[in-house]
């Protein structure tokens, strides 16, 4: 394998005991609806959590608090050995997150894929994926191209460089915006319903990318309503409802040998659509 | 004929104050405009409120009454303070036409920017870009696209509005028109000068066709 892929995933952690992700009594809400109630999970490196469970289950918002896009106003959070919260202030109520220093750590070590891409529009497919390496990261630009380049590769998508998100299919998108997030070699990569904004022939090209991915052994969290997909890739499964973690446990035991009903109500509702 | 020969430079000579103030007009309002709309979108009321009073005065009075407010003011700020200050005629028209059109322009500039996706910031916050950076490199690029048609129309709308600076005697085109038409005791120096202006915006208009051409090469 090319040398930048193992540049790209960083997984010298994997033989650490302590998990990459930890998720402490995390609670969320807006005003009175409280859509995190209490979530707690812990993430190895390598390791792929799926996370299902039906609309407004709090499964978006989970991601959306642990990527900082939301804050939360009570429970702890640890990614790769850094708090994002400053550890015992959630004790008078209120939490008190960790410096800004730290906070911007956690965020370039933690990479999000929208349902809607979010690529930038006005800039072709190469800068849209040197953008952040070349201004935040301060890489080189032939370096930051090099890499945007074998990314692109990697994605099935040679010779698309110069052109504008608007000239590609969905699937063709969302794989520039995966490309996009692994430009800054983050350790967890969080997906939020990749596919869910795809017709349904152009989910399996992303899929196989995430696939991909997970058997380079790139840590990842996926929200997904492909069932399929999610117990194939993962090795745990995550079960939300209405704010709570219902079930988790390996692909296996949660869509086989769970004898949760809320679960089997789901998942029976969705095997049969 | 040989009264548009002589009449052609008169004319042009005013065309040309009225392409000072159009010029200048542009350059202070452009940069001011984006300014009041960043402020009106502070978080701070104590910001956002006193911007909004400025872009409701300046758009809900005639600009005629603020070109003389501007002049005239000045000349009565400095009787009354005994500071020594007061606009001359032509700055006076360039200030007042200025934050004028920033009201307007920062109201084009605020819709601009308000209608950039959410999820373009937050794809900017993941990528660890600094606000700045999500300004001046995702957000206003995107802006710029936008506000182009409604900007054009402003612009426009500014070559004919110069024709009120000779409210306060700036012998711009149209007041020199005026002029020649009680000397020649008929309406032809008017429909000259008509033709000045249309020519002008017909000018402005294929630029800013072919701005929006060269900005159609993303969607």
């Amino acid at each position: 394998m090319d040398s930048q892929v193992q540049s790209v995933i960083i997984n010298d952690a994997s033989q650490d005991s302590a998990p990459i992700l930890q998720v402490k009594h995390l609670k969320k809400s807006f005003g009175d609806l409280h859509v995190l109630k209490d979530i707690s999970f812990d993430l190895n490196a390598g390791e792929v959590l799926s996370i299902i469970g039906p609309s407004g289950s709090g499964k978006s918002t989970l991601l959306r608090c642990l990527t900082q896009l939301e804050t939360f106003e009570a429970g702890e959070v640890r990614v790769d050995g850094k708090d994002m919260v400053v550890p015992g202030s959630c004790i008078g109520g209120k939490i008190k997150y960790a410096p800004a220093k730290t906070l911007r750590d956690i965020r370039l070590s933690t990479g999000l894929v929208f349902q809607n891409f979010n690529l930038f529009p006005h800039l072709t497919v190469l800068q849209n994926l040197t953008l952040a390496p070349i201004r935040v990261l301060h890489d080189s630009r032939e370096d930051a191209r090099a890499l945007a380049r074998f990314l692109l590769k990697q994605m099935g998508l040679e010779g698309k460089e110069k052109s504008y998100p608007c000239e590609l299919s969905g699937g063709q998108q969302q794989r520039v915006s995966i490309a996009r997030a692994l430009a800054l070699k983050p350790r967890i990569l969080f997906f939020d319903e990749p596919t869910s904004a795809l017709d349904p022939e152009l989910t399996g090209e992303v899929l196989k990318i995430i696939k991909k991915l997970a058997e380079d052994r790139m840590t990842m969290v996926i929200v997904t309503h492909e069932m399929a997909f999610a117990r194939d890739v993962a090795n745990k499964v995550m079960f939300m409802d209405q704010g709570v973690v219902v079930e988790q446990g390996t692909p296996d035991f949660v869509f086989n040998r769970s004898q949760n009903k809320r679960l089997s109500a789901f998942l029976e509702r969705f095997s049969r659509t | 004929m040989s009264d548009l020969n002589s009449l052609l430079p008169i004319l042009w000579g005013g065309f040309c104050t009225t392409l000072a103030i159009f010029a200048l007009t542009l350059l202070f309002s452009i940069p001011l405009g984006l300014l009041v709309a960043v402020l009106k979108m502070s978080r701070y009321r104590i910001v956002r409120y006193p911007v909004s009073f400025y872009i409701s005065v300046m758009r809900g009075t005639p600009l005629l009454l603020q070109i003389v407010a501007i002049y005239f003011g000045s000349y009565y700020l400095s009787e009354y303070t005994g500071v020594e200050f007061s606009f001359d005629r032509f700055p006076a028209v360039i200030v007042a036409f200025s934050i004028n059109y920033a009201a307007y322009f920062a109201e084009i500039f605020r819709g601009g920017i308000q209608s950039i996706p959410k999820g373009q910031y937050e794809a900017a916050a993941m990528l660890g870009l600094t606000r700045g950076q999500t300004f001046y490199r995702i957000i206003l690029p995107q802006v710029v696209k936008r506000v182009v048609p409604a900007s054009a129309n402003e612009v426009i709308t500014l070559v004919k509005d110069t024709s009120l600076a000779q409210v306060i005697a700036v012998t711009e085109l149209f007041a020199l028109a005026k002029k020649q038409q009680a000397a020649y005791a008929s309406i032809y120096p008017l429909f000259v000068a008509g033709v000045f202006y249309y020519i002008a915006n017909l000018l402005l208009s294929v630029l800013f066709a072919y701005v929006e051409r060269k900005l159609n090469y993303y969607k």
